[in-house]
Order: C-alpha cells, then structure tokens, then sequence
C-alpha cells in the first residue's frame, strides 16, 4: 500500500502544473489566512473602540436619577471570535450592536450585509471558502481519473497481473490524494496558528476542524476514487462526482436549509411582538400610577413597613417598582424568546440530520461551530448580553430604591462614582469542550459517510466488478 | 439554414438520449421552479403581514374616534395621556411606513431578508432604530442563503451549462472522430456554434417558459411589464456571456474531460473565488460600521437636548423651524415648558437626519467601491441588476429609509405646528391627522 501511495506521488510531483498548482494553493492559502486575520484584527479593534467609547461615556456620567441612566443604558458590541478570520459563518449577516435599557430587549442590529450591496453568496474570501468549496474540486479533478485512466490505457490490467489485490489499489490511490489535500489543510491550519495568539483553546478548536475537514476529504477523494473505478471512463467518473458535489454544496444545503424553516416555523415578528406585548401588559406598568397591580405592590411595602404613606416609607417605592416591572418583563422574555431559541435549535438540529445524506452539511455546521460563528455562539452572546442588562438594570432599581432617596423624588441623583462601580460588559466566546454536545452528530455523520465510503469500496472494487 | 436545422434536430437526439443531461435538466426546472414558489411566498407573506397591521391601524383609528365621541359627550375622563393635545393625539395615530414588495420579489428575494419591512413611526423614530431589524430567521439559514430564481440564474445556469455543453465537441474529441465531422465542408467553429445556439435556446425558452406563469399569478404582467421585460432581456444577455466564455472553451479544448475542468473552474472563479475576495477586500477597507455616531445622538447629545434651559431650547426650535414665528405660542411672552418639551423630538431628529447623511453617505462609498470590480466580474453586477430590477437591493431599502424620514418630518412639523398654536384635538382634527399620515 505505501509503495503505490509513494508511486502515485512521485507521478504527481513529475507532473510541472501539479507542482505550479500546489504552489498557487499555498501562497493562496497563506495570502488568504492573512487577509482574514487582518480583516478580522481591524474589526475587532474597531468593535472595542466602540465599546471603550461606550463604557466611557458611561464613567463620565453626569450626575442623574438612576432610573434616568436606566434609559440611557448601554450597548454590547458583537466581538470577533479569534477563528472567524477562518471561517466567518454567520457573523456577515447578524447584527452587531444590541442596546441594553431599561423596560425593553432590543434586538441585535446593524449587520455588515445591510450596510452595503450584495456580494457574495458563499461569503467571503477566507480560507474556509477555499477549504470548502475549491480544496474539495481539486481533490475531485485529481482523483476522478485516477483508476478509469489506467482502465482506458489497459495498464490495470498489467497492475492487477503484477498482484496487487484491486481494492488495495483504489484505496491506495484514494489515499494519495487524500494526504495531499490534508497536507493543504496542516499548511493553512499551520499558518493560523502562526499568526494569531496559541491559546490552547483555539489549539483544541483547530484540532476539531483538521479532524473534520480531513473526514470530508477522505470522502470526497473516496468516492471519486471509487466512481472511477466503478464507471466505464473518464467521462462517466467526472459527471458523476462533479454531480454529486454540486448537490452536496450547492442543492442540498439551500433547499434543506428552507425546508427546516418550515417544518418548525418561527413566529413573524408582529405576531412575536403581539404575544410579548400582551403578556408584558399583565404585569406591573411601571409608569402608570393608576396600575392596579401597582396598588397590590404598594400595600405590600406599607405593611411590611408598617406605614400608611409612601412617603413614611424609608425606602423609594418606585426603584421597588422598577425592579418589579423588570422581573416580569425578564419572566415574558424567558418565555418567548426562549421558545424562539428552542425553534432555532430545533432547526439547526433538524439541519444537521441532513449529514446523513450529506456529508457538506455536516462539514459546514462544524466549521462554523469550531470556528465560533455558529448559531450557538451567536445565541450565547445574546444570552450574555440580556444577562448583563438584568445586572446592569437591578442595580440601577436597586439604587433607586435603597439608595437613599424617597418615593416621588425624581429629582433624587446619583453622581459618576455609581456608574463607575458598575461593570461594564465583557464578553468570552464558550469553551468548545461545553459546546461540543451540538457538533457531535456532525462528527457522527462524517464519520458515517467515512466509513460508508471505506465499505463501498471494499465491497464493490474487487477486480470481477472493475475488469 | 437547412444545415444548421439538421444539427439542431440530431443535438435533440443527443440531449435526449443522455440521461444526465435529461436529468439535469428536470432537476434545474425543478429549481427555477421551487425558487419561483419561494419568492412567490414571501411576496405573499409581506403583503399578508402588511395587510395585517394596516387592518389592526384600522382598529386603533376607530377606537380613538370612540375614545373622542366619548370624552366630547362627557362620558369618559381623559385618559393620562390626554388625546386633545395635539402630541398625544399624533402619538395615538397610528402610523406605518411600509416596504411594500414589488411583485418582481417573486424572481429574487435579494437583501429583502437583510432588512424590515414595516416600521411604527413616531415622532421620535430613526431610521435606524432597532425595531427595523429583519424577520426573525434562523442565521444559518439566511448565511447559506435562499435559493430563488436569481441564485438560479447567476449560480446554477452556467453549471446547468457546463453539465450540457462539457461534451459537445469533446466527445469527438474523446473518440478520435473529430476530424471526420470537419470533413463535412463546415468547420470547427460553425459546428460549434449551430450546437451551442441549440442549447442556449433551449435554456432561454426553459426558463422564460417557466418564469412566465409566475409572472402571470403575482400580477407582474399588469404592474411591473417593463421590469419583467428588462429581466428576460438580462437572462438572455448573462446566458449569452457564459455561452460565449465556454464556447471559446470548447473550440480550444482536449476532450470531454479537459471541457468540464476548465468550465467548472471558471465558475469557480467568477462564481466563488472573485466574489468572496471582493467581499473581504471590501471589509479590509471599509470596516462593518458600529454606528457609533449615531448611538452618540440617540443618547448623549439628545440628553444634551433635553437638559438645556427652557429658553435656549425656545430659541432653537425658532431657528430651527421659522415657521413657528407666525404661531400663538411665538407671539406669547410668558414660558409654557410642556409646549417646549413636546417640541423638542424635532430638534433631536435633526441630529438624527444629520448622522443619518453620514451613515448612508459612508455606505454609499462602500458601494460605489463595490460596483468598481462590476468589470472584474459580470456576476456581481447582474446578481445586482436583478436586485434592483425586483425592488430588493440595497438601494429600494435606502429609498424606504427615506419614506421614513419623510413621515417622521410630517409627524414633528405636525406637532410643532399644533402645539405652538395651542389646537385642541376634536374628533374631526384626529381624523385630518389620520388622513395626513395616509397620504404617505
């Protein structure tokens, strides 16, 4: 087997366009890998210098009524996980600033795709699209003639005469080209790791995706291998995989990706906002003094206390207000949003079970998912985010009403020190160890289609099928 | 001609006993089809969702006209918000501006899936306030991308090409017989050519056959002929690009096999490669904008509005808006500060129209840096054409931030004008309001 692979590489290496192709590849690989990390550098430079300027702003706070700050509030800023130079995932077309306030969720805003005119359909230019889509073609253009060629020159014969057993033959050549793409894959992975920091969690996350592109090329370079020794030539061999690829990345995806939605439909936003905004009248207003439930709250506090006025109590009534206002606007946001997020998961769970089927789907959810610009990630720092807002917004209620003033005194403020013993928002992508959970059926899955690949060329190569 | 008929007919007999080229076929059919139902269906969940909220303004009308009736015959208290002030009875009116999708989305859903399409106006919204973020959709999802007639046309035709012309000329080629056809007193180029314009036909009448009942159901044909016309025109001239780039491929090629690689590879290239490189270049460049500055008006400087003493802010609004001279407030000596309070979301939309300038101003640079590869690169440009054509690129968004603003301007010029001349909101003035807002 190590002959013939050493064979089929020294007839690649005399071959003067393999060796110029290669060299394209890796200065490509490499040009790309810097662009990506440049790209992805300035942006996050750009991101915290909005998130300093905004914590700034905050410091600097003049003197004000807590529940006045409340309104003011804060912005979190999408940071770049350190891998989305490699592979971008969904981070094009999500927003990037989500305002933090009180009384309200806001949603996240302002994605780079609503900020220009359409590009590209596949994303941009980062080694996950090269890795993906033109890695995998090359593969396939090495691999489709690699036995019908020495069909249609007779030479298999004079091979198979020599001894060696048929389907050691096509694994052997299936797995020359698979160390080739492999060894394109360690060059890129290599030169990341090079340029960007050697944090071990990024180490463990580029393991996972050498793992996982190393699967779908041993699937792709399989199977071209193996429809070109089953088809009768060159030709046959190429439609055949060039067809299937076509439907692996292009078909596929699109059309399960749509039927997904459908099979667990998620609420237009009107009928979202409806149901939010009737759940949330249940509870307390915390504006409207004529709120009956406000009334049940105040007596509460009156009793507690054991006075007759809200000016007797020695606490401000409407910090406690606030808070109440907030805990049951956190309750409703649970609620729905929570049920958005199990759609979401149910969607992307029901995505992945195309890797049954297709083994792209399944490279495509890990790489983003390895890479940290999956949807996982992508709800984690929304979580985050919200967390933060229900800190941020207690403790300004909690100010409010414990902090000194009385019930009705808006005028009542709070100078800079406050706001500066606040912390601000700081955010860290998830260790993949905690996530790994959503990505072991993509693993699942090329590890199936590896082993289906490996099966059908042991069982249908032998030299009775090919000769 | 009777030659090039005979070619066309014995191509027929090739493409039908090929059954992948069959195949293809139908499956390609299948897609421009499904893609049609897909942009079909959102034209139809727009206009649903519009009528929808048009139908609940409605009911919120009405129930102010009650809410008037009663407060006029004394029957009911005005409420905290008492809807004889002017501002309150505008706030109460509610105001929509709508994306309304053109009947052309059936061919591409474009950026529509980047943006909103209906937005509550206020006099104290934005352009870019939050709540006109997009439909709620799974990310990954709208990252892979929708596949509609556009990403058909631009993406799948010229595999659909390859998987059709990969072997014309290239099977002769392969079997060593090519040169017995040349013997036939036509040569390489005419052969090629009468064969090609078989399958560019083919193409053609394809999808305009398949186009055209979508056309005919969404109500293209009675409103938007001319941008239906211009889309037939601009497949016919993209099919023709790709035709013409394999066709010197072919005439040049080794083989079946030599065929395919260059035409895939060039789909590649034009396809993938120059696209997503233009996109990362473009990111290098011009940085996805945190809109800083407008967060800065939208909190900073309006809380700098907001705490200026009643006199100066007086002043301002004179200035800013002359035509309140002539009002019964301008002529009175004495300070009404819930007047001055009530006006001050014109003075913050100022601030707000300012940044906004430069926001769609620093986009617009982007673009312009966008369109400079148009030449590098047919594919993005017609990818754009059609976005435009079908009423979804980034500039049919732009034009409905505009329609915002434009209402926003009437909602505040409407308060100011009212509330400095001291009106007091009946029945009838709410209704004007209401058909003010209409208008739009």
């Amino acid at each position: 087997m190590i002959n013939i692979i050493l064979n089929e590489w020294k007839m690649l290496v005399r071959n003067r366009v393999f060796i110029y192709l290669t060299i394209f590849f890796v200065l490509s690989l490499s040009l790309v890998v810097w662009m990506g990390i440049n790209q992805n550098s300035a942006q996050q430079e750009y991101r915290n210098k909005a998130q300093r300027h905004v914590r700034t702003q905050w410091d600097n706070l003049e003197a004000m009524n807590p529940h006045r700050a409340a309104h003011y509030g804060s912005y979190a800023f999408k940071p770049n996980n350190l891998l989305n130079s490699m592979d971008g995932g969904i981070n094009d077309i999500t927003g990037n600033v989500i305002q933090l306030e009180g009384h309200v969720q806001n949603e996240i805003v302002y994605s780079e795709a609503s900020q220009s005119l359409s590009i590209s359909k596949f994303g941009k230019l980062k080694s996950s699209l090269l890795l993906q889509y033109v890695i995998p073609l090359f593969l396939i253009f090495l691999a489709y003639g690699s036995i019908s060629n020495e069909k249609e020159t007779q030479r298999l014969k004079l091979l198979i005469f020599q001894g060696i057993p048929m389907t050691r033959l096509v694994f052997a050549k299936s797995l020359s080209i698979w160390i080739y793409g492999l060894s394109l894959l360690l060059a890129t992975v290599i030169i990341q790791s090079m340029l960007i920091s050697s944090d071990p969690e990024v180490f463990r996350r580029l393991t996972l995706l050498v793992f996982s592109y190393g699967s779908y090329y041993y699937i792709i370079t399989s199977l071209a291998t193996y429809f070109s020794a089953r088809l009768k030539n060159n030709t046959s061999a190429l439609s055949a995989i060039l067809a299937t690829w076509i439907l692996w990345t292009i078909f596929l995806p699109k059309i399960w990706g749509n039927a997904v939605e459908k099979i667990h439909p998620l609420p237009s936003r009107m009928a979202f906002k409806a149901a939010m905004k009737e759940e949330r009248s249940k509870g307390i207003d915390g504006h409207n003094p004529s709120d009956k439930r406000r009334e049940k709250l105040k007596n509460k506090y009156l009793t507690e206390y054991k006075v007759d006025s809200l000016q007797q109590l020695p606490i401000n009534f409407d910090g406690i207000v606030m808070q109440e206002d907030e805990d049951y606007g956190n309750l409703v946001w649970d609620k729905h949003f929570g049920s958005n997020y199990t759609i979401l998961q149910k969607q992307k769970g029901l995505y992945q079970v195309s890797g049954l089927l297709n083994p792209f789907a399944s490279l495509q959810s890990a790489s983003m998912g390895f890479c940290g610009t999956d949807m996982i990630h992508h709800l984690d720092f929304l979580k985050k985010a919200e967390d933060y807002r229900r800190v941020l917004i207690k403790a300004l209620n909690d100010k409010h009403a414990y902090g000194g003033s009385k019930t009705g005194d808006w005028g009542w403020t709070v100078d800079s020190t406050f706001f500066r013993s606040v912390q601000g928002f700081s955010y860290k992508s998830p260790k993949i160890n905690d996530q790994i959970n959503h990505y072991l059926i993509d693993i699942l899955f090329l590890l199936w289609w590896g082993l289906l690949v490996t099966f059908m060329i042991k069982l249908n190569t032998n030299k009775k099928i090919i000769l | 001609m009777t030659r090039y008929i005979e070619i066309a007919q014995s191509e027929f007999v090739h493409l039908v006993r090929s059954p992948f080229k069959t195949i293809s076929l139908i499956l390609f059919g299948a897609a421009v089809i499904y893609g049609c139902q897909n942009g079909y269906d959102l034209f139809k969940t727009h206009s649903n969702e519009i009528i929808s909220i048009q139908a609940n303004n409605d009911k919120s009308i009405a129930n102010m006209i009650l809410q008037y009736e009663e407060i006029e015959q004394g029957i009911l208290d005005k409420p905290r918000r008492d809807p004889t002030i002017p501002y309150w009875a505008i706030w109460n009116t509610p105001s929509h501006a709508f994306k309304y999708p053109s009947p052309m989305i059936v061919f591409s859903l474009g950026q529509s899936e980047q943006y909103g399409y209906y937005k509550r106006v206020t006099n104290w919204s934005t352009i870019f306030d939050s709540d006109l973020a997009e439909e709620i959709a799974n990310p990954e999802r709208m990252a892979i991308g929708t596949l509609d007639l556009n990403f058909v046309l631009i993406y799948l035709t010229p595999i659909l090409i390859t998987i059709l012309l990969f072997n014309i000329g290239g099977l002769e080629k392969d079997l060593r017989f090519d040169n017995l056809i040349y013997l036939n007193n036509i040569s390489k180029e005419r052969w090629l050519l009468a064969r090609f314009s078989f399958y560019y036909l083919l193409t053609v009448i394809l999808l305009f056959m398949l186009i055209t009942p979508y056309a005919l159901f969404s109500g293209i044909l009675q409103s938007a002929s001319l941008e239906f016309f211009h889309l037939l025109f601009i497949i016919s001239l993209y099919l023709l690009i790709w035709f013409t780039a394999f066709f010197f491929i072919n005439v040049s090629g080794n083989g079946s096999s030599d065929h395919a690689l260059k035409m895939i590879s060039v789909w590649l290239v034009f396809c993938i490669i120059i696209p997503g490189a233009i996109h990362q270049i473009s990111s290098l460049k011009y940085p996805t904008n945190y809109m800083t500055d407008y967060l800065d008006v939208s909190r900073d400087q309006s809380n700098k509005i907001f705490e200026l003493p009643s006199e100066t802010l007086r002043e301002e609004l004179l200035k800013a808006f002359p035509s309140l001279q002539t009002t019964l407030y301008a002529t009175d000596t004495s300070m009404n500060k819930a007047i001055i309070n009530r006006s001050l979301s014109g003075l913050v939309n100022m601030l707000n129209k300012d940044v906004a300038r430069t926001i769609e101003w620093s986009s617009e640079k982007k673009n312009k840096f966008i369109k400079s590869f148009s030449r590098l690169n047919p594919v993005i440009y017609f990818q754009n054409e059609i976005n435009a054509l079908t009423d979804t690129d980034y500039y049919a968004y732009k034009r409905y931030r505009s329609d915002i603003q434009e209402m926003i301007d009437i909602k505040i010029n409407l308060i100011l004008e009212d509330t400095w001349n001291k009106v007091t909101v009946d029945k009838e003035k709410y209704i004007q309001y209401v058909e003010s807002f209409k208008k739009l």
